[in-house]
Order: C-alpha cells, then sequence, then structure tokens
C-alpha cells in the first residue's frame, strides 16, 4: 500500500510547487477589489487647506527629511516621486541562513537580502471645487536585492531581485504625523 | 603566364563571392512593408483603449485619472499635465514579479468633451482583453463621477 503510492509524491510535489506560482489575469488587476478602501484609508490624509502647492512643497521637506531624494515632480497634478537606496540586511536573516547550512549539511546557503530601494509615489489634490481641502495620498513600495548563495554545487549569482508594496500602517502613519506637523509649522511661520 | 592568369581569375572570383556572401551576411532582415500599417486589430484594440466623456476641465480630467489609477493600486510612476499623460504600474499581486504598466493620455476633443486613450502592458506583452479596459474605465467614470459630484452644478 505505502510502496504503490510512493510514485505519486513527486508528482503531489510537483503540482505544489506549481501551485505556488499563481498568474493574475490582468482583468482582476483593474477591478475594484474589496480591499481598496482599507488601502485608500491608510494612504490617505485630508488637510484643510487652501494651499496646495504648500502642501506639495512640505511633503518634499518631509520626504527629505525622512532620507528620500526627490526624482520627479509636477505641481500642476499635484505629483510627487521619491526614492532611497538602503541596506537591506537583516540579522534574522543571517542567523537562518547559517541555521539553514548547519542542517542542510552545508550543502543550501540561502541568499539574504543585500540591497533595497524604496520608492514613495505622493499626489495631492483639492477635495471641493473652492479648493479649501486638500487630499495627500502616498505609496509606499521597495524592491530588494539578494546576495549569492549555493544549492549543492549550484552557485546562485547575486543580484535576484524581488519586489513588495509597502503595507505596514506605521509608515503611512509615521509620514502624515511629519506632514501635518510641517504644515503646522509652516502655516505658523508665514 | 597562361597558369598565372588563371590563378588571377581564381582569385578575383573567388574574392567576388566573398564580398557577396559577406555583403549578404550584412544585410538586416528587412521589416515588413507593413510594420507600421494600422491593421484591422488595431483599430479594433483602438476603440475598445479609448472613451470619451462629457468634461470641460483638462485638468480635473487628469486628476480624475490619476485618482481612479491609485484607486486601483496603481503607483503613479510619471504624470505631465502640460501633454495630458500620465503612466503607472502595479506588481500583479499576490506574486511581486510580473508588472502591470498603463499609460493614459488625455486630448480635449472639443470644448465639452475628453478623450481618454489607455494602453496597458503586462510585463512587455500589451494587453488585449477588452475587460481590462472595460474595468479600467469604470473606475475612471466612478473618479470622475465622484470628483464631479462635488463640483457645483453650474
Amino acid at each position: 500500500m505505502v510502496g504503490k503510492s510512493r510514485p505519486f509524491a513527486p508528482i503531489l510535489a510537483l503540482a505544489l510547487l506549481s501551485g505556488c506560482v499563481t498568474h493574475t489575469e490582468p482583468a482582476e488587476l483593474f477591478a475594484l477589489t474589496p480591499d481598496i478602501p482599507k488601502n485608500r484609508a491608510m494612504q490617505t490624509r485630508m488637510f484643510e487647506t487652501p494651499n496646495e502647492r504648500e502642501l506639495l512643497s512640505a511633503s518634499a521637506a518631509v520626504l527629505q527629511d525622512l532620507g528620500f531624494q526627490v526624482e520627479e515632480s509636477q505641481r500642476e497634478v499635484g505629483f510627487l516621486r521619491a526614492t532611497k537606496e538602503r541596506s537591506a540586511r537583516e540579522y534574522g536573516q543571517y542567523v537562518r541562513q547559517v541555521l539553514v547550512l548547519i542542517f542542510s549539511l552545508g550543502k543550501l546557503m540561502q541568499p539574504v537580502d543585500l540591497h533595497q530601494k524604496i520608492a514613495a509615489s505622493l499626489i495631492s489634490r483639492p477635495l471641493n471645487p473652492e479648493a479649501t481641502r486638500q487630499e495627500v495620498r502616498i505609496m509606499f513600495y521597495r524592491v530588494v536585492w539578494k546576495g549569492d548563495g549555493q544549492v549543492d554545487n549550484q552557485y546562485i549569482p547575486p543580484g535576484e531581485q524581488y519586489m513588495e508594496m509597502i503595507r505596514d500602517p506605521e509608515i503611512y502613519q509615521q509620514f502624515f504625523a511629519k506632514l501635518s506637523k510641517a504644515v503646522f509649522l509652516e502655516a505658523h511661520r508665514i | 603566364m597562361n597558369k598565372s592568369t588563371m590563378h588571377i581569375t581564381l582569385l578575383g572570383t573567388s574574392l567576388l563571392l566573398a564580398g557577396t556572401l559577406l555583403l549578404q551576411g550584412c544585410a538586416a532582415p528587412q521589416p515588413a512593408p507593413d510594420l507600421l500599417a494600422p491593421t484591422e486589430a488595431q483599430m479594433k484594440i483602438r476603440s475598445l483603449q479609448t472613451r470619451t466623456f462629457d468634461l470641460t476641465d483638462r485638468n480635473a480630467a487628469i486628476r480624475g485619472v490619476i485618482a481612479s489609477l491609485q484607486d486601483l493600486g496603481f503607483i503613479i510612476e510619471r504624470a505631465n499635465e502640460g501633454l495630458g499623460l500620465v503612466t503607472a504600474a502595479r506588481f500583479a499581486e499576490p506574486n511581486y514579479y510580473d508588472v502591470v504598466t498603463i499609460t493614459v493620455t488625455v486630448r480635449q476633443e472639443t470644448a465639452d468633451k475628453m478623450s481618454f486613450r489607455a494602453n496597458a502592458i503586462y510585463n512587455n506583452k500589451p494587453i488585449e482583453d477588452p475587460k481590462v479596459y472595460q474595468n479600467f474605465f469604470a473606475a475612471l467614470q466612478r473618479a470622475l463621477f465622484l470628483s464631479q459630484e462635488t463640483t457645483p452644478s453650474s
């Protein structure tokens, strides 16, 4: 019984592996999904100010304070894009790399994250026709580059990369806390 | 004497042959003459990608495009007010290896008509699925309509 079921093991493993790689249909990516309002709420804040320009330059200043370089800006549509490059090394990943190396008897060395580029895309827009209220929406995402590794005798070259959206509410809260502070200070300075 | 002339003719012929062969090797494959000519499929896809709305404010239209793309989870990469151009991208979540990119251009057709053209790409392949564009324009209409609602009915 056991011997008979054994041939199916690799097939099952293959099926499981192929199950990991899901390809989303493009049409689904253009559909409004239930988690959209949640993300929107996290990424958006409203400011009671008629001065969109001031808000945009304050946003740029906050991004600079956070170590970002502004790469592109369009005042007419209230657009800013900024990036920063940092190390992506994490202590935990090195510990795991060593543990995996020991448990696999030196056969498997997992690549660790080395370098990352964090990007922010910011849009401000007036919410009412009198433009006394403005909305600021920011999205953070990052691209991570991995170091080299080894599986058995196969060398994994460095430079493999992956991308991800940053969905940690705390990062967005931090940004908006700084921005409201900046707007407040600047409003008083005028 | 005779032998050397034969040698020269032989050398000349072989040189000529080598020359033609080399030339042949250099010639790039000719692109089809109708490469840039519009095909029926292209016309069909263009009509799918284009939609006209009754709008007067061009700036508000561009901002509406940006808002709708943001609502769909896209990251705005480029925006140009002067040209009415917005480029945005998003990862084909849940996997982060595939990228969908969309470029939308806004053009004022008449004083009260605004035309929107969207081109979407999945990794490096153009998307020809009508559903994609229908979904996008539904989101755009929603964003434009919502922002229109707040404007006075003048």
